[in-house]
């Protein structure tokens, strides 16, 4: 069954700072911290004793993923026709179009709008390392998504992932009013996923905007009757058959577990390293990405 | 915690930049090395959208394949056979009217029809148009028009037989 302290992660009108570790949200820098500031505190190894090295450590755990083009190897996770099974190819009606949603797409069927899954692949696939990147940081991720037909599914993929989901009515101040509704010090999401980016009454969903307001990246699938503007990495893919939102679903939380485990690793690594053998070990023990399948 | 609440103005990733620079912002939010080291394809600025005025259109392009061509003669043939039309030759000719006034698909077809006449004709055109590898896939659809004048046909349709 579902643990208690998890409880309140999950449900309700979008509580999500996190319960476990409170002490950790009035010690440490409010809003956003520093992401050396956070490993510091997170760490909490007693193994970190001078500052310089502890420093000197989650920098290179930090600065070395970005010089590969995919650490997370998120690449091998799917393939364009993996996508075609899965429908994600498939858009809404030619009337439902959107302007901005043209270029994505690569044609029309009889009436029904084809997405172009070249164009649909590169964007999955930015999308993922940047999420995979966020996670590795240690970023707070919401999952939002207003299709009641896949709520459970998004919760249970955060649930999974140990990350959050707000799939029910989103209040209006929930991001840019944060400190009135949610209480003083919370730390807002760092990166929001966006399983349907359209609320019930086929409007933007209202998230999109906040995100944008309160410099917020988002990731988000975008289906042929969405606008794609405000959304950082938008995926374009269809985003009403069970089959595509199982995938994509599948796919993130692959992507942040995967994220998560890496740092881990990588921790582990440099701990088990101590203060020396930071150079030449570390570059060659950690330049392989891919994790043992 | 310095926010420019802006949307419409820029990307979030270049408000922050600018905050930064500007020296209001003091710590650099998380994503943003990620950003600066793995841009999106497309900066997402805000762009309003406008409607479509006049004849413009979009410039997305149907999709069709070579038999759409042969369901669309088989559906009118069909039609027009059920108005009660018998004559082989009169069913061809008023299907390939009927679908010229729908549309200009059919055009090639139609004046090859036309020029050579009889079925003759028609049994070696599809042969003719279609490259060969679209042959092998519409051999069920081009059952149908073969069972259809098999019995008035003289001429047995040896050019459509599987190789």
């Amino acid at each position: 069954m579902v643990p208690a302290a998890t409880v309140p992660r999950l449900l309700g009108a979008g509580v999500w700072p996190r319960p476990l570790r409170p002490h950790l949200l009035q010690s440490a820098t409010p809003g956003r911290a520093r992401p050396g500031g956070r490993t510091l505190a997170s760490a909490a190894t007693p193994a970190v004793s001078e500052p310089e090295d502890s420093i000197d450590v989650s920098d290179k755990i930090l600065s070395q993923p970005l010089k590969h083009s995919d650490f997370f190897n998120v690449k091998e996770l799917f393939s364009v026709r993996s996508l075609f099974d899965a429908r994600v190819h498939l858009g809404h009606k030619a009337g439902c179009r959107h302007r901005f949603m043209e270029p994505y797409i690569f044609g029309s069927r009889l009436g029904q709008d084809i997405i172009d899954l070249e164009q649909t692949a590169a964007h999955l696939q930015l999308a993922l390392n940047f999420m995979a990147h966020v996670a590795y940081r240690k970023g707070i991720i919401l999952f939002v998504g207003r299709n009641r037909q896949f709520s459970h599914l998004i919760e249970t993929t955060a649930r999974n992932c140990g990350e959050y989901a707000h799939t029910r009515y989103f209040k209006g101040g929930l991001l840019t009013n944060a400190p009135l509704l949610l209480g003083p010090m919370v730390r807002l999401p760092d990166l929001i996923i966006f399983l349907h980016t359209l609320n019930n009454v086929f409007e933007p969903h209202v998230a999109v905007r906040d995100a944008a307001k309160m410099h917020i990246p988002t990731v988000g699938v975008v289906d042929t009757n969405c606008n794609p503007c405000l959304i950082t990495y938008p995926i374009p893919g269809n985003d009403d058959s069970p089959p595509s939102i199982h995938l994509f679903c599948r796919l993130f939380q692959t992507t942040i577990n995967r994220a998560k485990q890496k740092r881990r690793q990588m921790e582990a690594l440099y701990r088990l390293q101590g203060p020396e053998g930071l150079g030449a070990r570390g570059q060659g023990l950690a330049a392989s990405p891919s994790l043992g399948a | 915690m310095a926010r420019s609440r802006l949307e419409t103005v820029g990307s979030v990733f270049s408000r922050t930049r600018d905050l930064i620079r500007a020296g209001v912002l003091n710590e650099k939010p998380l994503w943003f090395d990620i950003y600066n080291a793995f841009p999106p394809l497309r900066e997402p600025v805000f762009r309003r959208p406008r409607l479509r005025y006049g004849k413009a259109k979009a410039a997305i392009q149907d999709i069709l394949y070579p038999e759409d061509r042969i369901r669309a003669f088989v559906e009118k043939y069909i039609e027009l056979q059920k108005l009660g039309e018998t004559d082989e030759e009169k069913l061809f000719v008023e299907t390939g009217k009927a679908l010229l006034a729908a549309g200009v698909i059919l055009r090639r077809v139609e004046a090859r029809t036309q020029k050579e006449g009889g079925h003759v004709s028609w049994e070696s055109e599809p042969t003719g148009v279609k490259p060969q590898t679209v042959l092998e896939k519409n051999q069920p659809l081009q059952e149908v028009p073969q069972d259809q004048h098999l019995e008035t046909s003289e001429e047995q349709p040896k050019g459509l037989s599987p190789p």
